[in-house]
């Protein structure tokens, strides 16, 4: 019964959460680009990926149907950076809350998926992450052209800054999660 | 060879999605979109009448030369001034021979809202004082809803940002034949004056 109540009053402080972020702070998180890009997609992504966590009862243990989930939410991330898509979303809230709620999904189906499925796609999947953040970021920072009709080239390259180093740091995690469960799993299988 | 199928057919679907909303991977930016969009070049320039700084009015097919025509508003707080600057480089730099009987230069102004004739005819007087053969013009009697699909039509992304007096919008520059049709766009962001200035007489001569 506790852990009924626990989930019920985690989902709901995170759906709380969501309509804050979505309504009375869309405006403010709209106005600049670090903003939007920064903190607002992020913390959606966040959400979906504790709802998901909340969720032990739905596993996603199918290898194929798995990694499939990780391309359309890879996709999904890389949709919402792109320059048209960021500006749709600041010019129409509806817009912009399509944005959410999609990325509440891809979080939380990550989150499905991450748990069962094996550890090298984990691996690749936070590697692919990494290199579209660093991507991304260094075109937002080298491009002295406006990208983004919404905002300035300043904010665009602060943003760009912010993201190259998230898209290293999270490499160089990445490498460290890697080598560090590359000797579990050698364990694992030299045990069978 | 069945678990090959699932992250093929998500590689599929997201790459189509993609191509669609970036028009085959060639308009990844609001602006170059809604060039994209518009149309290949040549095309037809949809008519607008308008009203100049000295209170005439006109249309462009009116005009039997080339026009260099872009697209501002004067609460711009930076890059409208900008590139009507370069504008005006352009203007110096181009033989007095050709502007203003084979070439004009027309700055219309979408802020329907704030900007007015007498508004224009004041900017105009910021700039070189002969500038003979570049016009400021607003469009005359059309509504800011008509004029958004308008300018979509012509290719200008032109939209307000909720709660802000900006008006986030494209900086193209579009050259008009004197068959009415826009031969060439120029991005000013991109391109040198020089370059732009090459384009204009390449046009010119042909």
């Amino acid at each position: 019964m506790s852990k009924r109540i626990t989930f019920i009053l985690s989902i709901g402080i995170l759906g709380v959460l969501f309509f804050i972020l979505s309504f009375p702070l869309n405006h403010w998180l709209s106005q600049t680009m670090p903003r939007h890009q920064l903190i607002q997609l992020p913390l959606m992504l966040v959400i979906g990926l504790f709802i998901g966590y909340q969720n032990k009862n739905i596993n996603i243990t199918n290898l194929p149907w798995g990694i499939a989930i990780l391309i359309l939410a890879l996709f999904s991330l890389m949709f919402w950076m792109l320059p048209r898509s960021i500006d749709l979303t600041v010019v129409y809230p509806w817009f912009n809350r399509v944005m959410h709620l999609h990325i509440v999904g891809v979080g939380f189906f990550i989150s499905l998926v991450f748990r069962n499925i094996m550890f090298e796609v984990q691996m690749a999947f936070l590697l692919m992450l990494s290199a579209m953040l660093i991507a991304t970021g260094a075109v937002l920072k080298t491009f002295a052209i406006l990208l983004c009709s919404s905002f300035t080239i300043e904010q665009q390259h602060e943003t760009g800054l912010y993201l190259l180093s998230f898209g290293i740091l999270l490499f160089v995690v990445t490498l460290f999660l890697f080598f560090k469960g590359l000797g579990k799993v050698s364990n694992q299988r030299s045990s069978f | 060879m069945k678990n090959f199928f699932p992250p093929v057919l998500a590689l599929v679907f997201c790459i189509s999605i993609f191509w669609k909303w970036t028009l085959g991977f060639s308009a990844f930016t609001v602006f170059s979109h809604t060039l994209d969009r518009a149309g290949d070049l040549p095309r037809s320039f949809p008519n607008l009448k308008m009203i100049d700084q000295d209170s005439a009015l006109f249309q462009i097919e009116d005009k039997n030369k080339y026009i260099l025509l872009n697209f501002v508003y004067l609460n711009c707080p930076y890059v409208c001034h900008k590139i009507n600057n370069r504008l005006e480089d352009i203007y110096l730099a181009i033989d007095n021979r050709v502007i203003p009987t084979k070439l004009e230069l027309v700055t219309v102004s979408f802020d329907l809202k704030n900007d007015h004739v007498q508004k224009i005819k004041n900017y105009r007087n910021h700039f070189n004082n002969s500038i003979q053969g570049w016009t400021f013009a607003l469009p005359w009697q059309m509504k800011q809803h008509d004029l958004e699909s308008y300018l979509q039509k012509v290719g200008v992304w032109a939209k307000s940002t909720p709660g802000s007096t900006i008006i986030n919008h494209s900086v193209y520059l579009f050259l008009i034949s004197p068959e009415h049709k826009i031969v060439r766009t120029f991005d000013p962001t991109r391109e040198s004056n020089q370059a732009i200035i090459d384009q204009l007489y390449l046009c010119l001569k042909e």
